[in-house]
């Protein structure tokens, strides 16, 4: 066993090695990974005139007069600003924005790539949550929504929150709020699984960061019963007596919400008191291995449901879990079964917020869309819990969900069925999809350097 | 948990508890100003002054809100003569502190209007609450009592 780990570590290393050199080595050569392209055809020079000046100012005109129309009338209504302040970015820390740019980029293709949403990664310089704030605010009349990235935690919050309130887009942070919906996606089908009820279920969250604090909400919304839940971070079991409690009520108000309502039983102490009787163990902690150990999953209830989400190493190796116990154990990886990937998510809640031109998205959205993630889900098993990415239906069918429920909600400025959203979506993913292999195949977009050697 | 709270004198047997809370509030003052640096004195000394405030009941008043026998809130004041000022007496609250868990139960409200009995009692008819300036959730509170900004106490560190 410990040579097979030793083994999974190196490949794993020289994957990401080999990732990274590639990652460089394109980068020099796109410059860049997204653009903007014109949508509109342009005959001769004189159509400048339709498209520009005079003739757009009859449109500007009507949407002076009634600014909704500009989700009619400009690309507003499919396009998404991904705003970072880049103080946390991937596992990397505070890079600052132009750093952030990359990775931002990176999310932009997902969203166009999956959702077909137009997203326009915009990394900003903010000296403090205000001034981000403020940069966010001037911006909402260019979108249809904003997608929140690598912000720092507890900032997060307070940017998220701040943002939800004062805009009429749809504001998500992905860290959180993505996460969350496929962290509870996977448990309702693991607990689907095991024959559990989730209004019975006692869940560890081990780590406190925007991930599982976002989590921790969601799940209570979904009907974790709040008493039934403990959280832990590095300093052990959160219990409403604990020392550093008033540090948190000040500093991170959030996480205090939170130690105030869970774990009725008073457990306290180290993170292994929190997993005896547990049935659930939804990790976002420190890489592994060796986090979670072995015997704590052992203490668990029977039929142990294990979530270690850290990358690129999880808290525990899967096979290291099922030896002591745990009969479901999904990982941020794509290499073992049950992948909890955001990227399930993010495509399918955007597609269907634009389309339903939503105003916001709130908690109840968030249970719609994963819901229909685990339902997706035909004949959920041990080791099939969440889709994975290559299952295109389910964009739309998380597009139709959300957009559906927003306009149950009266938060969309579009309502309609559930089917001609989904048929909205499913049309709008497969036109893009055929453009970019036919741009592809055109060789519009240049192949890759050196041939194809991403296997 | 019984939401049952009880208001009373401080007894001897929350001591513990009550040096426990003193030094929550201590280290909350730290978090919003660490000019208030928390020092770790001995638990002796600390209750010993706890002891010698109990015994002096003109001068001290220690209430404490009880549930199921544990003292979960305290509230000190200390009563100051003014010799140039009407009235001549004042009661300055010096230690307010309600244990998280039992916080939104409108618990210290009733620890001050509890204080605010036994002032009437004494004939006290003067309050005011000693807390740092940048403790925001105390400003809140005693902002929401009706108090106001009475006397500045500035300080620095010497170089």
């Amino acid at each position: 066993m410990p040579e097979q780990k030793d083994n999974d570590q190196s490949d794993e290393a020289k994957r990401t090695e080999r990732f990274k050199e590639l990652a460089l080595r394109y980068s020099r050569y796109y410059k860049g990974k997204v653009d903007t392209f014109p949508k509109v055809p342009v005959r001769q020079l004189n159509d400048f005139s339709i498209w520009y000046t005079p003739g757009v100012a009859a449109v500007s005109l009507e949407i002076a007069k009634n600014r909704d129309l500009s989700f009619e009338l400009t690309g507003r209504w499919n396009s998404i600003a991904i705003l970072t302040d880049g103080t946390r970015v991937l596992g990397l820390g505070n890079v600052g924005p132009e750093a952030a740019m990359a990775v931002m980029e990176g999310k932009a293709l997902i969203f166009n790539y999956l959702g077909a949403v137009n997203a326009i990664p915009i990394p900003v310089r903010a000296q403090d949550r205000e001034q981000f704030i403020s940069v966010a605010t001037a911006l909402e009349p260019s979108f249809g929504g904003f997608n929140l990235e690598d912000i720092e935690s507890p900032k997060c919050f307070y940017i998220q929150e701040k943002l939800q309130k004062a805009l009429t887009i749809p504001v998500w942070h992905d860290d959180q709020l993505g996460t969350a919906c496929i962290t509870l996606a996977g448990m309702i089908n693991s607990l689907r699984v095991v024959g559990k009820k989730i209004s019975d279920a006692r869940v560890v969250l081990m780590g406190s960061g925007a991930a599982n604090i976002a989590t921790a909400r969601l799940i209570i919304a979904a009907g974790v019963r709040p008493g039934n839940l403990i959280m832990v971070d590095s300093r052990g079991v959160i219990d409403n007596e604990r020392k550093d409690l008033d540090g948190m009520m000040v500093n991170n108000p959030w996480k205090y919400e939170l130690a105030l309502a869970t774990n009725s039983d008073r457990i306290r102490g180290e993170a292994a008191n929190a997993f005896k009787g547990a049935d659930v163990v939804l990790s976002a902690s420190r890489q592994g291995p060796g986090t979670i150990k072995e015997e704590w999953i052992s203490s668990m209830n029977r039929d142990a449901v294990v979530f270690a989400l850290a990358n690129p190493v999880p808290e525990i190796w899967p096979r290291e879990a099922i030896g002591a116990g745990a009969r479901v154990v999904a990982t941020g990886r794509s290499d073992f079964p049950n992948q909890i990937n955001n990227s399930l998510v993010f495509p399918g809640v955007f597609r269907g917020a634009l389309d339903a031109r939503a105003s916001g998205v709130n908690v109840d959205i968030m249970l719609a869309a994963s819901t229909q993630i685990a339902d997706f889900v035909k004949e959920p098993g041990p080791e099939k819990i969440v889709p994975t990415m290559e299952e295109w239906e389910l964009y739309p069918s998380v597009a139709s969900a959300v957009a559906f429920r927003a306009s149950e909600l009266g938060f969309a400025r579009k309502s309609g069925s559930r089917e001609s959203f989904y048929r909205t979506a499913h049309e709008k993913i497969e036109e893009n999809r055929k453009m970019y292999r036919r741009m592809l195949e055109e060789k519009y977009i240049r192949e890759l350097p050196g041939g194809d050697v991403n296997e | 948990m019984s939401e049952d709270f009880e208001v009373r004198k401080m007894r001897e047997g929350d001591v513990a508890q009550v040096i426990d809370m003193i030094r929550r509030l201590k280290l909350l003052n730290q978090e919003f100003d660490p000019t208030f640096q928390v020092a770790e004195p001995p638990v002796e000394e600390v209750s010993d002054s706890l002891h010698e405030a109990m015994k002096q009941e003109k001068q001290h008043i220690l209430l404490v809100a009880d549930t199921g026998g544990r003292a979960v809130g305290i509230v000190k004041a200390d009563i100051h003569d003014r010799i140039h000022y009407l009235p001549r007496q004042e009661a300055r609250i010096t230690e307010f502190y309600v244990m998280p868990e039992f916080r939104r139960k409108n618990l210290g409200r009733k620890l001050i209007s509890e204080l605010y009995r036994e002032l009437r009692k004494r004939e006290i008819t003067m309050v005011s609450a000693e807390f740092p300036s940048l403790n925001l959730i105390a400003l809140g509170f005693y902002k929401g009592l009706g108090y106001r900004d009475l006397v500045s106490v500035y300080g620095r560190h010497l170089d």
